[in-house]
């Protein structure tokens, strides 16, 4: 037996048993051109695994919890895939999230409310703040900083098409949007439809499409 | 909206891909939001492992998760825009590989603006370990001479072998068992060692990265 083919054999072993079973240290013990094939075959049967039985403890303390999160906010929301792309753009830029919404605010002239900047953002990633009231102005920079954009942006946030409106009581993604200064619009109710004189800028920016 | 039943989680858990995307998207068209969790949890924890295990073998650590994050909930989202996807965990490991390309594309445009993490081990803000292989196209390279050797051969039992016993999860023995018709585990084994030595050759023959 090859030391490819007894590596491979070893992660397979590890990885049906469990445990997250990263490929890096099996790599690590091999070189060159035996490194790359062991990674193409460790590759190839990965894409072919089964899916894993469900384990609700296990789950429970997994990574995978967060991310089941956010593809229910993107499923139950209404900024599609936001929840789950702006984080991974965010962490992809190497920015921390004050300093994008520093920076956010600044291009969008806003210096001076930059606390109501970041409110919006930070429902924007939990896909509270609806996609299609957010300008382009906000999306042309936020894409300028985290380098994607304005339309690849527009688009994740209207993926998927909206489904049914949520019937469970006290629903936490209901279509709300955030109270600041202006009162909370009605669910679904399109922002630019009825805009409250207390909107300022900033306000239409993030909610009048 | 009438038809739409919540089942327990143990009973989600048993379902099928498709079955549980079905689930979730009479869910969501019957507005019960909270129903979807429990199917959307079996399907993430489901394949978490596998892709984030993909996403380590060409990405940062750090960034590993994200893009396997991402690329569930694209997958997930798109069957309820009514694209066609076939088989939702090939259609999964698509979207996995287009964000791995898509996430070094942009890599490549945009100048790197921090450091590796081995260069400031000392600093607070390291952003995880490199990638276990150093060149997407190296990879990319890899499974195409991978693909080439298995598209090789002719005998389509010898095929299964591959698939069962080299990228799959079973033992010499319960491959040959499986495909039968005289298939033996010295068979398996030889089979094996000569697809192997074939998808090396192909590396060694046309790789210029060296």
């Amino acid at each position: 037996m090859s030391d490819v083919e007894r590596l491979l054999a070893e992660y397979k072993r590890a990885h049906q048993e469990g445990g997250g079973a990263d490929p890096s240290p099996f790599l690590a013990r091999t070189s060159g051109v035996e490194r790359e094939q062991l990674a193409a075959l460790i590759d190839a049967y990965l894409e072919q695994a089964p899916r894993r039985a469900f384990d609700a403890a296990a789950f429970r303390d997994s990574p995978a919890a967060a991310v089941a999160d956010s593809a229910h906010r993107t499923l139950a929301g209404s900024a599609g895939l936001w929840p789950v792309l702006l984080p991974r753009l965010r962490n992809q830029a190497r920015i921390r999230r004050a300093d994008l919404v520093a920076e956010l605010a600044a291009r969008l002239g806003a210096q001076s409310q930059q606390e109501k900047v970041a409110t919006y953002y930070h429902e924007m990633e939990q896909g509270r703040l609806p996609a299609s009231g957010v300008s382009d102005t906000v999306l042309e920079a936020l894409g300028k900083i985290v380098g994607y954009g304005k339309d690849a942006l527009r688009s994740a946030g209207q993926m998927p098409a909206p489904g049914g409106a949520a019937r469970e009581a006290g629903a936490v993604y209901a279509r709300t949007t955030p109270r600041l200064g202006g009162p909370a619009p009605e669910a679904e109710a399109p922002a630019a439809a009825a805009e409250p004189e207390e909107w300022d800028e900033v306000d239409r920016l993030f909610r009048a499409g | 909206m009438a038809g739409f039943q919540e089942l327990p989680e143990h009973h989600l858990a048993s379902l099928s891909d498709d079955q549980l995307i079905d689930y979730m998207r009479r869910a969501r068209e019957a507005g019960r939001h909270d129903a979807m969790k429990p199917a959307i949890s079996v399907l993430v924890y489901g394949y978490w492992d596998t892709l984030v295990n993909r996403a380590r073998l060409k990405l940062p650590q750090a960034d590993a998760e994200d893009v396997a994050g991402e690329a569930v909930a694209s997958a997930i989202a798109s069957a309820f825009d009514g694209k066609s996807m076939g088989e939702f965990r090939s259609w999964l490991h698509t979207i996995l590989s287009r964000r791995i390309a898509d996430y070094l594309e942009s890599r490549k445009r945009k100048p790197r603006t921090t450091q590796l993490p081995s260069e400031h081990e000392r600093e607070e803000e390291v952003w995880g370990s490199e990638p276990a292989v150093e060149f997407e196209g190296d990879a990319l390279f890899a499974r195409d001479c991978l693909r080439r050797a298995y598209e090789e051969i002719d005998d389509a039992r010898h095929r299964r072998v591959v698939d069962l016993y080299l990228l799959g999860p079973h033992s010499a023995a319960e491959t040959a068992d499986l495909v039968g018709d005289g298939m033996t585990e010295a068979n398996v084994h030889q089979i094996s060692s000569r697809f192997q030595k074939r998808f090396k050759e192909l590396l060694e023959g046309g790789n210029t990265s060296e």
